[in-house]
């Protein structure tokens, strides 16, 4: 059974939609830069790639309240243009879910009232929601969706998204569900943003993957969602579906708790999963969107992983150079991504590279490359914990 | 789809984490915030792992390792937990020290462990287990989609697979409560809070895991038949609506059940749903309540599917629990558990 993609939508610092950010990819126009909304004391020494609007604004793009976490503004726009883009008929007579990942839920409201907490744990600043709780960012924004058959949300830190893809296509396949929203969200914090300065693999450049002098990641925040359906629906749709969602595999390295293994066991467990599922060999795969964030240890293993399973490897870039690292969501953004490249023929370059790693055989691609026949991507994502998720997006017949 | 139960654990604010016992003796409490008893963790770890765990990290893999060895299993098929609020107390170590120094020098270690999927990671990494690993953060679904993901992979061929779930009450969280006054007035008795004239919850966290699989073993505990959830229902006829359906849905009626797990938590305007429902729709069956064991957490449901587990294989009822006695033995078991919008029913047949 197929689980077709019928509609996507994304907010990132390179566009508060799809064509936005098609446009910036073609552009090759970085989203990475000083960071102006984030009130943080390393404003000027530690880039990122912020959506460039404010809480106001956005909350007023969503109709939702100002006051309610950033995360769920990012989450609600992106999902809503999904819906929009899907135009599913009747979308209210199916079983539908909302299936949204994020890592850090509400921290960013958080962190600003944890200071009068700590002054006075009486202080009528205190809300309810718990900076952890990432269900209340999925439920705001599944309220105003108005999607109640199925909602859930999934944290397994930077592969969250494609682990919620995949369970959105698990649940269309067991017949329990037919259409699902899926995909994720997270906003710029303070928490993030010291965590990675804490463990230091922050560049304080614009990040550069898969280079040898590689020096770290930069944060980003943004959204990305795709409408997954089942044949049954996508037979009623106006607008063909253009991309399948034909494979995805959650594996676990086991090595370390952030740390990902040399030789990239749980990267190669998660590729191998998703391409078998495919029924796709490794010459059938086009180009590879890689998890790639700069890091010296996630390049590495994810490239002798890539290189261990497809020999030949094919076209390859991280789109990270644009959007940044964006958690919880980058999966989701990454997604739509591959699906521009599926549907327009392109595969955008990995900004930035200059030197090939010296213990890989193989460099990503650096240029902007149009007119070419892309058919099948991968998409990768590994996290924290030693998560590893990949999926296939193929092109629709 | 219906599985074997065949290995347990939890760690609750009662002592759970030995399987030989069932709740021979029941703590009592004269506050509104339970916390965890204990287990002995140099079973489980080293020192120096010990030092560097929080405590909800420790509790909550035990707890997961303990269901494993409980199964007689060195590595699980794959691995799916539920966490409402992921490891609130380490997080807020990590925030409540950026503050403090303006975001100048802060120390990894807190920052390492503050991914929800710390605890479900951390298995992995003790039992080897490099196949599928999930960690849903879903309020009071969290621990209900992980029943649902480990059902789905086993029609998708795994077996074995470890699910739980685990959630601590954070120092922040509970100032929060209590400015809501959500919780039980102090001084209180947890044994008594359905009982007392007061109106509020009492606090609690936890963590079981179970080990759910398609064969039955000689530890089989009894049968997870299958799980449901629904939201924000607008009436109590919609839920018993929800609640019929789904024992029709798995071929079952309401006559049955012997005994049904209520949600009741001390909090008067959600208790007057369980309570009528208790009263007019499950009026023959014996109506056992947990939350005075464990208190009221977003995962709680967790708790209960042990309590159901351990009632099935002892074919007991112990006292403690009970709340309304109509003399029906543990076979068939349904649990009906809310919190806020999110609504849980399960099913369970002893073997």
């Amino acid at each position: 059974m197929k689980v077709f993609i019928a509609g996507k939508g994304v907010i990132s610092a390179i566009g508060n939609n799809v064509a936005e950010n098609f446009a910036t990819l073609r552009n090759l126009q970085t989203g990475v830069s000083q960071i102006t909304v984030l009130p943080t004391r390393y404003a000027e020494t530690l880039p990122a790639a912020e959506v460039k609007l404010s809480n106001e604004e956005l909350a007023q793009r969503c109709g939702l309240n100002s006051s309610e976490p950033r995360t769920a503004f990012l989450s609600s726009i992106a999902a809503k243009e999904a819906i929009a883009d899907a135009n599913i008929p009747d979308f209210k007579k199916w079983r539908t879910g909302f299936i949204s990942a994020n890592t850090v839920g509400a921290m960013d409201k958080t962190e600003t009232i944890y200071k009068y907490y700590l002054e006075d744990d009486n202080t009528d600043k205190l809300i309810e929601e718990d900076p952890y709780d990432a269900g209340y960012v999925t439920e705001l924004v599944a309220n105003q969706l108005g999607i109640k058959d199925h909602i859930t949300t999934i944290s397994t830190a930077c592969s969250s998204s494609t682990n919620a893809m995949a369970y959105g296509a698990r649940l269309i396949k067991a017949n329990q569900l037919d259409i699902v929203v899926a995909g994720g969200c997270d906003a710029m914090s303070k928490f993030t943003l010291n965590g990675f300065n804490s463990l230091m693999i922050l560049d304080t450049n614009p990040c550069t993957p898969y280079d040898e002098n590689r020096k770290g990641l930069n944060l980003g925040e943004g959204a990305g969602y795709v409408v997954l359906v089942s044949e049954k629906v996508a037979a009623t749709l106006a607008k063909k579906p253009t991309t399948t969602l034909s494979g995805y595999a959650n594996a676990n390295d086991a090595f370390h708790q952030t740390a990902s293994s040399p030789e990239g066991k749980g990267n190669f467990m998660a590729m191998q999963g998703a391409l078998e599922m495919s029924g796709l060999s490794t010459k059938d795969i086009d180009y590879i969107n890689l998890h790639g964030t700069g890091t010296s240890n996630n390049d590495l293993s994810e490239g002798i992983a890539i290189q261990r399973i497809f020999g030949d490897v094919p076209r390859a870039s991280s789109t990270k150079p644009y959007t940044g690292h964006t958690l919880g969501a980058c999966a989701g953004i990454e997604a739509v991504y591959s699906i521009l490249s599926i549907e327009n023929g392109i595969i955008f370059p990995n900004l930035r590279f200059q030197t090939r790693m010296k213990e890989l055989e193989f460099s990503p691609v650096t240029e902007l490359l149009e007119n070419v026949e892309v058919n099948h991507v991968m998409s990768n994502s590994f996290g924290f914990g030693g998560n590893c998720s990949s999926v296939i997006f193929s092109k629709a017949n | 789809m219906a599985l074997y139960i065949n290995g347990i654990g939890c760690i609750s604010p009662q002592r759970t984490f030995d399987n030989s016992e069932f709740l021979a003796e029941v703590k009592e409490y004269a506050t509104n915030r339970l916390t965890c008893v204990d287990a002995d963790y140099t079973k489980f770890f080293d020192a120096g792992s010990i030092r560097r765990m929080g405590r909800l990290m420790k509790y909550g893999t035990a707890a997961g390792m303990i269901a494993l060895r409980d199964a007689g299993l060195d590595v699980p098929g794959a691995i799916s937990t539920g966490t409402a609020l992921g490891l609130p107390e380490v997080s807020q170590k990590f925030l409540k020290s950026l503050i403090e120094v303006d975001e100048t020098i802060v120390s990894p270690t807190t920052f390492i462990q503050s991914t929800h999927n710390t605890v479900s990671s951390n298995i992995a990494l003790l039992c080897k287990c490099f196949s599928h690993n999930n960690t849903f953060s879903h309020k009071g679904f969290s621990f209900e989609s992980a029943l649902t993901d480990a059902q789905l992979l086993v029609l998708e061929n795994m077996d074995n697979i470890l699910v739980g779930a685990y959630d601590e009450v954070s120092d922040y969280k509970y100032a929060a409560m209590k400015k809501t006054k959500e919780l039980r007035g102090e001084p209180c008795n947890n044994l008594d809070v359905y009982r007392e004239k007061g109106n509020g919850i009492i606090a609690g966290e936890g963590a079981a895991f179970f080990v759910l699989a398609k064969e039955k073993t000689e530890n089989t505990y009894g049968i997870f038949v299958g799980n449901k959830t629904f939201y924000k229902p607008e009436s109590t006829e919609e839920i018993r609506n929800h609640i019929l359906s789904f024992l029709k849905e798995n071929n079952s009626s309401l006559k049955d059940i012997d005994v049904v797990i209520t949600g009741i938590s001390g909090a008067k305007e959600t208790d007057a749903t369980r309570i009528d429902l208790n009263k007019n729709l499950f009026a023959a069956q014996t109506i056992v309540a947990y939350k005075h064991l464990c208190g009221e957490y977003m995962t709680s449901s967790a708790f209960a599917f042990w309590l159901a587990s351990k009632m099935m294989k002892s074919q007991q009822i112990p006292d403690a629990v009970i709340l309304e006695n109509r003399n029906r033995s543990p076979k068939n078991i349904l649990l009906y558990n809310s919190h806020k919008h999110n609504h849980s029913l399960m099913l369970f047949k002893a073997c």
